[in-house]
């Protein structure tokens, strides 16, 4: 049985199809990186993944328990985390604050000082910070305070979507190796949406490439980092919008 | 005597009213994005509950007959439920409808529970007795002011310092300021958007039945109609201070009734009875200055 199962999953926005039948699986501590271009569908499929939009067809199951019709809040209580696009942390809440909310949900609650400590370890800056008001981080401090604050609920599955958006690349860099440290670590499993298939391909792990909200390629992420498969999926006949 | 004293101690107590009702707003408006118009409503359902249901013109003491130290958690706790059971009843079944739909849906409410008291206690206002001795004046720093103006300033403080221990310190407090920023983030967290939403619903409704206490002593009067002012006075209140923002709708609460007390005080007698004419052109002006709130910290607003 894999993790992450989504069967035929499709998503609607109105009368607007955003994500077609979509179907992928993902093995336990599995790292996996969905890229395409904009408008491709990858938003769309950790949102419907997560419970934050509802699903117009198909099935989603975490390690054998159905995600399908349940509310976020039920979801991420099933072991499902998020990072999401844009990190959405709260500003107005202090740095540990924001790595507090999710441990509502934890069963272990003798354990989470312990977390938090560790997440500190990781993220020096963010124990520094640690009083002080989260809006006032910086993007790449913010993108460590969503990753800390997503792996403080405890999860089976962490989904990251865009963790390299509008950070520079030394930043990247260090977002990365930090998400894989812990991944080895915790025995994490991971869903990156990542655009770009030459980072993808160094970090290492499979990738799945979506486009115009439907799965046209899957297989090593380091030898999609220079096939022409995804030239082909970026600029290919109708992929204009992509290339602008 | 005191004036200046005299003066402030109106105002304070004035302000106090206006910063519990504007707070009961603001609380739901923050998690929902809700402007709840039937809080004026709770407010008059809680004076009612504290007399004997008829619709004789003589009201016979209910609830109201309960020692202080049973009435006050009873009558919050009246409150609260009534608050939460309109949230079952009307505003869970519009998580999904537009802020402009809910709003309307509140006023539709409003007027049920109004119904509903000129139902079952008829219409004329009718003179309570609670607590009168506390309209006993006391004096205080040269200046004679009843005792229930000091109890409404310690009451407002207590409950501004409860309130705000309450959202920094416990679970429940955190989460409702999580999803007060980001409800869809804080339930991806797993925070339970039914337990945020009931949490704020029963801290309105019981802030409510605060100024409903307050009100009833205040005046002696049971009347269905005493929430609709101060629910437009604790509305503007919200306005100005930001909307969402609880700070904000303290620090406007007072300020309101600092300006509305120090407008009675010296405008020209001639000019005395259009007060709330000055007032809310003073409102008018403040949000043209600052329509954002005048309380809203630009500090707060997250770098990207
Ligand atoms: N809330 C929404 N309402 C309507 N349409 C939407 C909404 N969110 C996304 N869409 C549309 O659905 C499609 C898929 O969007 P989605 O955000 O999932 O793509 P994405 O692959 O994440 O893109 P990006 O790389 O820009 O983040 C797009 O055509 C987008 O315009
Ligand atoms: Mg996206």
């Amino acid at each position: 049985m894999s993790r992450l199962g989504v069967f035929d999953v499709s998503v609607r926005y109105g009368k607007v199809p955003a994500l077609t039948d979509v179907t992928l699986h993902i093995g336990e501590g599995e790292r996996i990186f969905i890229s395409g271009p904009n408008g491709a569908g990858k938003s769309s499929l950790l949102k419907a993944i997560s419970g934050a939009v509802p699903t117009a067809h198909g099935r989603i199951e975490l390690d054998g328990d159905l995600l399908t019709g349940r509310p976020p809040e039920a979801v991420a209580r099933l072991g499902l985390s998020m990072v999401p696009e844009g990190r959405e942390i709260f500003g107005r809440l202090t740095v540990e604050e924001n790595l507090r909310v999710g441990t509502g949900i934890r069963r272990d609650a003798d354990a989470v000082e312990g977390d938090i400590a560790e997440i500190y370890r990781a993220f020096p800056i963010l124990a520094e910070r640690r009083h002080a008001s989260a809006g006032a981080l910086s993007g790449g401090q913010q993108q460590m305070l969503a990753i800390g604050r997503a792996l403080m609920t405890n999860p089976k599955l962490m989904m990251v979507d865009e963790p390299s958006l509008g950070l520079a690349p030394k930043i990247v860099d260090q977002v990365y190796d930090t998400l894989v440290a812990l991944q080895e670590e915790r025995g994490l499993t991971l869903l990156i949406v990542e655009q770009s298939s030459v980072r993808a391909g160094r970090v290492g792990g499979r990738m799945i490439l979506l486009r115009g909200g439907q799965v046209v390629g899957e297989g090593d992420a380091a030898a999609f980092a220079d096939k022409d498969a995804l030239t082909e999926a970026y600029f290919g006949k109708t992929g204009k919008e992509a290339a602008e | 005597m005191n004036t200046a004293a005299q003066l402030f101690f109106d105002a304070a107590s004035l302000g106090g009213i206006y910063a519990m009702a504007a707070l009961g707003i603001a609380l739901i408006f923050g998690v929902m994005n809700l402007v709840n118009f039937a809080h004026g409503q709770y407010i008059a359902f809680c004076v009612f509950a504290l007399i004997v249901p008829s619709t004789d013109a003589v009201a016979v003491m209910f609830l109201g007959r309960a020692p202080a130290f049973l009435l006050i958690p009873l009558l919050l706790a009246v409150g609260a439920a009534a608050a939460v059971a309109s949230e079952y009843a009307v505003f869970r079944h519009l998580r999904k409808a537009t802020p402009v739909a809910m709003m309307i849906s509140s006023f539709a409410l409003g007027f049920v529970i109004q119904n509903a008291l000129l139902a079952t206690y008829g219409g004329r206002p009718k003179a309570i007795s609670l607590w009168p001795e506390l309209n006993t004046p006391v004096t205080v720093m040269g200046a004679s002011v009843p005792l229930l103006q000091l109890i409404v300033i310690l009451a407002t403080l207590t409950v501004v310092a409860g309130l705000a221990l309450l959202l920094k310190k416990t679970r429940i407090g955190l989460e409702m300021r999580a999803a007060a920023e980001n409800f869809t983030m804080a339930r991806l967290l797993g925070v339970r958007a039914n337990v945020v939403i009931t949490g704020a619903f029963a801290l309105s409704g019981a802030l409510a039945a605060a100024v409903a206490l307050i009100m009833a002593t205040q005046t002696g009067v049971a009347d269905v109609r005493m929430g609709g002012q101060i629910m437009l006075v604790a509305f503007i209140a919200t306005v100005i201070g930001g909307l969402g923002s609880l700070p904000g709708a303290v620090a406007a609460g007072f300020l309101i009734g600092a300006v509305s007390v120090l407008l009675q005080a010296y405008l020209p007698l001639d000019a005395r009875p259009f007060r709330d004419a000055f007032l809310y052109t003073l409102v008018i002006v403040s949000l043209l200055v600052r329509p954002q709130g005048l309380f809203v910290p630009s500090s707060a607003k997250p770098r990207v």
